[in-house]
């Protein structure tokens, strides 16, 4: 079983509640679901929509193929007609007038049941999950079930409001469109999934950095990245989290930092507008060797771009930014599950190595939704580095030159200790110096950190046949689209596998290069237009890549694209 | 105590002595620990000042950029009294937006300006403070500096400091007085210190300052009329009345965020068992 919804409308008129309902009943019947939102900057109207696909089988990635689209608005079955499978349904309120209907297409009453059975229009949602189910021949009780755990919490009114609605629904559609649909889940009982953590790659990435002590994070509200910072807010009082919308990004960035050379370890979340505005305070961070954990929900640029679109194209510009050569660590979570670990663990490398940390998401990565397994935290380790010996010591050096190029910290505060820090090149003690061996001594210090840092990051992993010919390449949230386009054609008898890295910089090159050296042709598979990743490494290692597919038209790959890509190129 | 770890930069004569001389007084008379007090700033002249006084902790931050900084300090851990010494071209042209916004969040910190009109260590140009008119490299007659100076103590009520004084670097003993008011006081202070830069400035001089200066409180002001206090400071004459402005008492930045209410923030620790709920919680 494999079967996408795509729910349409305008902005506001709760297609994303619809598809929450939607998921939350596959999820608990046992199913994996991967959900994209594809959304326009505008507040109502226009046209948006979700869409779920929901399978028997790990799912990480969306399709092109619909098999049901629900319809509120009259763009949602114009501008996804085409992508209907064969046999597919659409489900469109009837209250839309629209006269080029197909066999297939159901007008149903969604709204008008919702008002009179329901007392209020807003159980549309529950009319629509109604019908849907019941063109599916799903099973009513999984969904009242769904239904009850979901408004449960509102009381026994809301919920047989609801179930009263969806269950009307259900009965009509069943009625009037019996066995027009190929799909039939009757004998549905349970899918095999266990999965029951339904979440974003941002919440994922708010909840990581709480399990890892963040206490202070300022940042000014920037699609794709609002929702951590509203997260994280949600949870403020709670944990007693500093939390601070500021007058722009580059006060977010350094108060983030002022609060981190006080002792709290600190973030800032933005897209890559905003962070264009934090390059100085990054630059700064870096000389006053202060940890700070960066999140760059990307999209396309450059300026405004495409406010609330996808792309993977600031990968450069962040691991050059700012004058001045320094060290800095980039990692780029592939999905909300691994999101949580990378969180943790940027928050440890900033503070082992005292460089500023970079995570680079991606609207897609960030407003994705799936089901992941029950994350525990027990395994969380804070690892705050090196410090200062607590007691008085007048001759603290927060600069101290060592072996491995990072000295230990002390915050203001500690008795008994100066603590001195300056964006100017510095003496050990912190003050300010035009002295050249001194300059030469910090430069090499922020230098000697790299080679331990590579240590610590994880290299690139291999997936499928390891001595393929074709080898896919990819960084970040296009993992899930290429992993499935491998495994797609592998499974034809094409020899391909995928090369993929989470930790793109510093760049770790053993795998790299084993995997370069074994593979008759490496493609990078990248959102953006000028494969900024093969870039890096041919900069890096000298070794280039074969071929590249690009997208950077703002919206998620699929696998059938890359496969189509490919078939383009000669691969297949 | 509080001797310099470095050779000062400034030139013979310059005003910040002055404000040094009165921060070290300030310091010592206030008589806190020195390990809770931090001294950001950010560039230019005015920022140098870490360097030349010893056994404080220090932030030499960024152009403009040292409200936001200490900002993160003092919310980190409000056991610390954070001053920020800023001059009129960090402060009032690259920070001037921070500026007002730290106002308007009545931010627990002590703000004194070194304001010279010029911006000295690039060598002269006109600041947002020079009088309209004002000549200098980048402000050629005619007609000199091309617009009217911003004004930080009509800005800063205006924003809502809710202590905002005028102080003189000629004047040592009134200012040691305003720099402990400023830093005992409880939200947003600033002290606009008038300060002259012997090198660039020919107008705003020592002489100038000592004819041109007159006390607010020997002229019986009262601090606690925002209107009023508002009046004097947006007065662009050529005659600078010094002392306290406005005084107020309201509620400042902490109070309104989730900061720990017996630690602070840098001791704080979020309990995993309680994020293990959270998710718990999300799970269907």
């Amino acid at each position: 079983m494999d079967i996408s919804f795509n729910i349409g409308g305008e902005a506001g008129q709760g297609i994303d509640t619809i598809g929450d309902l939607l998921t939350q009943v596959f999820v608990q019947a046992g199913f994996y679901t991967f959900t994209i939102k594809d959304f326009e900057s505008r507040i109502r109207g226009g046209y948006n929509f979700t869409q779920i696909r929901v399978s028997d089988k790990p799912v990480h990635t969306s399709v092109d193929q619909v098999d049901v689209i629900i319809a509120l608005s009259r763009d949602a079955v114009v501008n996804q007609r085409e992508r209907l499978a064969e046999s597919g349904v659409i489900i469109f309120d009837n209250a839309v007038e629209f006269d080029d209907l197909e066999a297939c297409h159901y007008p149903a009453p969604l709204e008008k049941i919702a008002k009179e059975i329901g007392g209020d229009t807003r159980m549309m949602n529950a009319a629509a999950l109604g019908a849907v189910l019941s063109i599916l021949n799903f099973p009513f009780r999984l969904a009242q079930e769904a239904l009850m755990g979901i408004f449960g919490r509102k009381g026994e009114k809301v919920v047989a409001s609801n179930v009263n609605v969806a269950k009307t629904l259900y009965d009509m559609t069943k009625e009037n469109f019996a066995g027009t649909c190929k799909y039939n889940l009757e004998t549905l009982e349970s899918g095999p999934c266990k999965d029951r953590l339904l979440i974003t790659g941002n919440r994922a990435l708010a909840l990581g950095a709480i399990a890892a002590n963040l206490k202070w994070i300022s940042a000014y509200p920037m699609s794709p990245s609002t929702s951590l910072f509203q997260d994280v807010i949600s949870y403020s009082q709670q944990f007693k989290i500093g939390a601070l919308q500021t007058e722009d990004e580059i006060s977010s960035l350094a108060m983030a930092i002022g609060a981190s050379y006080a002792g709290a370890r600190s973030m800032v979340a933005t897209s890559g507008g905003g962070f264009a505005l934090m390059v100085e305070a990054l630059g700064f961070a870096a000389m006053v060797e202060v940890p700070v954990v960066i999140y760059n929900a990307q999209r396309p640029g450059p300026s405004t771009g495409l406010p609330t679109r996808t792309e993977q194209s600031d990968l450069l510009f962040m691991g050059f930014a700012s004058q001045g050569e320094f060290p800095r660590i980039m990692l780029a979570p592939k999905d909300p599950l691994e999101a949580f670990d990378v969180a943790t663990r940027a928050f440890n490398l900033a503070e082992k190595y005292q460089v500023p940390v970079m995570i680079l998401g991606d609207q897609y990565f960030a407003d994705s939704v799936m089901n992941v397994p029950r994350i525990d935290v027990s395994t969380v380790t804070v690892d705050r580095g090196k410090l200062a010996k607590t007691g008085p010591s007048p001759e603290f050096k927060r600069y101290l030159f060592t072996d491995d190029g990072v000295s230990p910290r002390a915050f203001p505060g500690d008795e008994g200790k100066t603590i001195v820090s300056a964006g100017n090149v510095h003496r050990e003690d912190g003050h300010i110096t035009e002295d050249a061996t001194i300059r030469n001594l910090m430069v090499q210090k922020f230098m000697n950190k790299i080679p331990r840092i590579l240590a610590d990051l994880n290299p690139p992993q291999l997936y499928g046949d390891k001595k393929a010919e074709t080898t896919l390449m990819t960084w970040g949230s296009t993992w899930g689209a290429a992993n499935e386009a491998m495994e797609l054609l592998a499974e034809k008898g094409v020899s391909i596998n995928q090369l993929h890295f989470c930790d793109v910089f510093p760049l770790r090159t053993e795998k790299l290069r084993e995997t370069f050296k074994k593979s008759k042709r490496v493609i990078a598979v990248e959102q953006n237009a000028t494969s900024q990743f093969a870039a890096l490494i041919r900069m890096e290692t000298g070794l280039g890549v074969n071929q590249h597919i690009n997208k950077y038209d703002g919206r998620a790959m699929t696998p059938g694209w890359i496969i189509g890509k490919l078939k383009e190129g000669g691969v297949v | 105590m509080l001797e310099g770890p470095q050779k000062i930069t400034w030139c013979t004569g310059c005003g910040n002595f002055g404000i040094l001389a009165a921060l070290k007084k300030a310091i010592i008379e206030i008589d806190q620990p020195l390990h809770n007090m931090v001294l950001t700033s950010g560039i230019g002249c005015s920022s140098k000042i870490p360097h030349y006084i010893g056994g404080m902790n220090s932030f030499h931050t960024l152009h403009g950029r040292p409200i936001p900084y200490a900002t993160g300090v003092h919310l980190a851990n409000t056991d610390l009294k954070v001053l920020v010494h800023t001059g009129d071209g960090d402060c009032l042209a690259e920070g001037l937006g921070h500026f007002i916004h730290a106002a308007r969040r009545n931010v627990n910190l002590a703000v004194f300006i070194h304001n010279n009109g010029v911006n000295g260590l690039t060598k002269g140009q006109y600041s947002p403070s020079a009088p309209r008119g004002y000549v200098s490299n980048t402000s050629p007659p005619p007609p000199g500096a091309p617009m009217d100076p911003v004004s930080p103590t009509a800005l800063a009520i205006v924003a809502g400091a809710t202590f905002v004084a005028r102080g003189f670097s000629g004047d040592q003993k009134s200012l040691v007085t305003l720099m402990k008011e400023a830093i005992n006081h409880t939200g947003f202070a600033v002290v606009d210190i008038l300060q002259p830069c012997v090198t660039w400035n020919r107008l705003l001089t020592w002489k100038y300052y000592n004819e041109h200066t007159y006390s607010l409180q020997e002229n019986g002001h009262d601090v606690t009329d925002r209107q009023r206090a508002l009046e004097i400071a947006m007065k662009n004459e050529d005659r600078y009345p010094v002392g306290i402005f406005y005084h107020s008492k309201h509620a400042d930045l902490a109070a309104g965020l989730a900061l720990p209410e017996k630690s602070k923030l840098r001791d704080h620790t979020n309990e995993l068992k309680d994020v293990q709920k959270i998710i718990d919680d999300l799970m269907l």
